[in-house]
């Protein structure tokens, strides 16, 4: 009976038993859940479980070659959360990261775009409290934020699932197109997941909110979970090249000049989705492959970055760049950590990063799309940058920061060596790594020219970064903001909204025009609504208006395509 | 005697950084290194674009400051 529950809901429905646990009994609880959770993987290839509501087959577990890679990462990275968080007496915490986990392995096992919507929205509301307990006010707005994007995504899931099912008689998650109003709009859901460009704005902002704990839980999930459902839905779209293509150029810039280094790490990390979704637009399957293969090593290097720049958090207090530096000599074993996750992101021979990045820019060589190729090997080369030197350099050497901090705790320590640890052992031994991808293709990563080329490129890099430096050509860098894309959101449509407002105003008042009256009434009664009578208080009213407008917009698109 | 004063002025892991790169310069003669396109087969083309990419990464970032980068209270 279990085991036809799709692996992943027994750690959903389990969370809610944490509150009731002692804190010790509690990570040995989330562990046991996950080590559970993982027996079903175990299950085959097939459809498990469907449910037949109204006439309706809801695809509860399904699994096939896709999924299981998906899974088996999942889990892993929920294992390794679970320890990196032990040290933290927060039950709320906890819930959210293993329900968050639970929900994000049960849409893997989705077989139908409804199962999926149920899933894909749980992710959301329960990932929205890993942002909130990054307790300040920033999370608090941050997180407010994250949920209207998420459950915009979810609306056009949902929009998008409703049309399909109406047009072809089923709602299974297959092969779609994007020609289509209902693939169209699917695709714009998973697009905003996945972190497209100008719908990325949240990943950037809210990310870098959460917690220590938070951070390495979020980073993991719901953007893979989105790269997963391209792969599935939209494998072999062409603009997903070009899409990919901008997603890995232009975050290299921002993270270039973004000061706290979490965040430069979310820069970075939509700059790796950007491989993936090319690598999912080729859709050949050496391409499907090197798409999973990246995701999977990515989860656990990303992880690692976060993890070591959380225990940077949690012991000085910051992860600013401007504040960090020569941290080394205090926390060795955490910069050792950084730096194989350094290494690994990077793409170094013999780290995770190499053997699976190969099989995407192989994949572009083979189907001769030259310029994305050499836009990719520049992004190669900015990923160096920005994640493989400036996160270890300005966090643990640089100038001194006065910092004495101790060596993160044991807990912390175990998470970070057993990523380090599959980070180097992928590395080493692709061909059994190579095995749990979904299509059996013969590839060599490790061949003369391939490494040769890969280590001239990243070192001639990095001695361009120690000239820089070396030379004080390098700028300090400073306490900032760096505008990105959810600057739209967070100040151009409020502006622009309150402009039109004073401007009917004024009309108002110099022609006295009695047809605006009625616009004002309408007005002051939301104004009375949401401020004097304290139902949303001031703190949040900002992003309450937001979240009217970004309501307002889905209304409006949604009409239009009715009305098309 | 000339190397040492260089590793004096250059800095240690400096050095050895550029000890690799000439090192891997030097390989580049060893053996025939294809690559996915033609244009890749040019000699040392991957260190090339390696250094080339970073400076260019620099310069565009240190530009962009000025557009993108707004006080720490930006949006408080």
């Amino acid at each position: 009976m279990i085991n036809s529950f799709p692996p992943g809901f027994i750690m959903f429905i389990g969370a809610f038993l944490i509150p009731f646990l002692p804190k010790l009994g509690r990570q040995v609880y989330m562990i046991f859940l996950v080590l559970l959770s993982s027996f079903s993987l175990f299950n085959g290839f097939g459809t498990h479980l469907t449910i037949n509501v109204l006439d309706y087959n809801f695809i509860i577990n399904h699994s096939d070659n896709l999924s299981l890679p998906f899974a088996i990462v999942f889990h892993i990275a929920a294992f390794i959360t679970i320890i990196f968080g032990s040290h933290k007496d927060d039950w709320k915490e906890n819930i959210a990261v293993i329900s968050y986990a639970g929900a994000a392995i049960a849409a893997l096992h989705a077989g139908d775009l409804f199962t999926l919507f149920l899933w894909w929205e749980a992710t959301a509301f329960t990932s929205v409290f890993l942002i909130l307990g990054g307790n300040t006010t920033r999370a608090y707005r941050a997180a407010f934020r994250y949920i209207v994007i998420q459950v915009c995504s979810g609306m056009f899931l949902l929009a998008g699932a409703v049309l399909f099912l109406y047009s072809n008689g089923n709602a299974l998650l297959g092969q779609m197109s994007i020609d289509d109003t209902s693939g169209l709009l699917i695709f714009l859901a998973f697009g905003i997941k996945a972190a497209f460009p100008f719908l990325n704005g949240w990943l950037q902002d809210t990310y870098p909110e959460a917690s220590e704990v938070g951070t390495v839980a979020l980073s993991s999930f719901t953007t893979k979970l989105a790269i997963y459902a391209l792969a599935r839905s939209f494998a072999g779209t062409d603009i997903l090249i070009y899409i990919g293509a901008l997603m890995t150029f232009f975050p290299i810039f921002f993270a270039v000049i973004e000061n706290d280094l979490r965040r430069v790490l979310a820069y970075s990390l939509n700059n790796q989705l950007g491989f993936m979704v090319v690598a999912v637009g080729i859709g050949t399957e050496l391409a499907i492959n090197g798409a999973v293969a990246h995701a999977f090593a990515h989860i656990i290097y990303k992880g690692l970055l976060f993890m070591s720049m959380g225990a940077v958090l949690y012991r000085v207090g910051t992860c600013k760049a401007s504040e960090l530096g020569g941290l080394f000599k205090y926390m060795p074993i955490t910069a050792v950590c950084s730096i194989i996750g350094a290494i690994s992101i990077s793409a170094f021979p013999l780290f995770s990063g190499f053997v699976a990045k190969s099989l995407i820019m192989s994949s572009l060589g083979y189907e001769g799309l030259s310029f994305i190729y050499f836009m990719l090997l520049f992004a190669s080369a900015g990923v160096l940058h920005h994640s493989g030197i400036k996160i270890p350099f300005f966090a643990f050497f640089a100038h001194e920061s006065g910092h004495k901090p101790k060596e993160a705790p044991l807990n912390m320590i175990i998470a970070m060596v057993i990523g380090s640890v599959l980070c180097i052992l992928i590395g080493i031994f692709p061909s059994i790594f190579y095995q749990i991808l979904p299509y059996s293709v013969e590839y060599q990563p490790y061949d003369f020219s391939h490494v040769l080329s890969q280590l001239q490129l990243l070192t001639f890099a990095a001695f361009a970064f120690i000239c820089l430096w070396h030379f004080k050509i390098y700028p300090p860098e400073l306490n900032s903001t760096v505008l990105n894309s959810d600057w739209f959101y967070r100040r151009m449509f409020p502006a622009v909204i309150s402009n039109i407002v004073d401007g009917l105003k004024i009309l108002n008042e110099k022609f006295s025009v009695n047809c605006f009256k009625g616009f004002n009434t309408i007005k002051n009664f939301f104004h009375d609504i949401m401020f004097e009578n304290k139902v949303i208080d001031r703190e949040a009213g900002f992003d309450t208006q937001i979240v009217l407008q970004i309501f307002g917009i889905i209304v409006f698109i949604l009409i239009f395509i009715h009305l098309k | 005697m000339i190397l040492l004063k260089l590793i004096k002025k250059f800095g240690k892991i400096n050095s050895i950084v550029l000890f690799i790169c000439i090192l891997l310069l030097l390989l580049e003669f060893v053996g025939h290194r294809h690559g996915e396109f033609k244009i890749e087969e040019f000699l040392f083309f991957p260190a090339l674009f390696g250094y080339i990419s970073c400076i260019v990464i620099f310069k565009v970032g240190v530009a962009l400051r000025s557009i993108f980068m707004r006080d720490e209270d930006y949006y408080d």
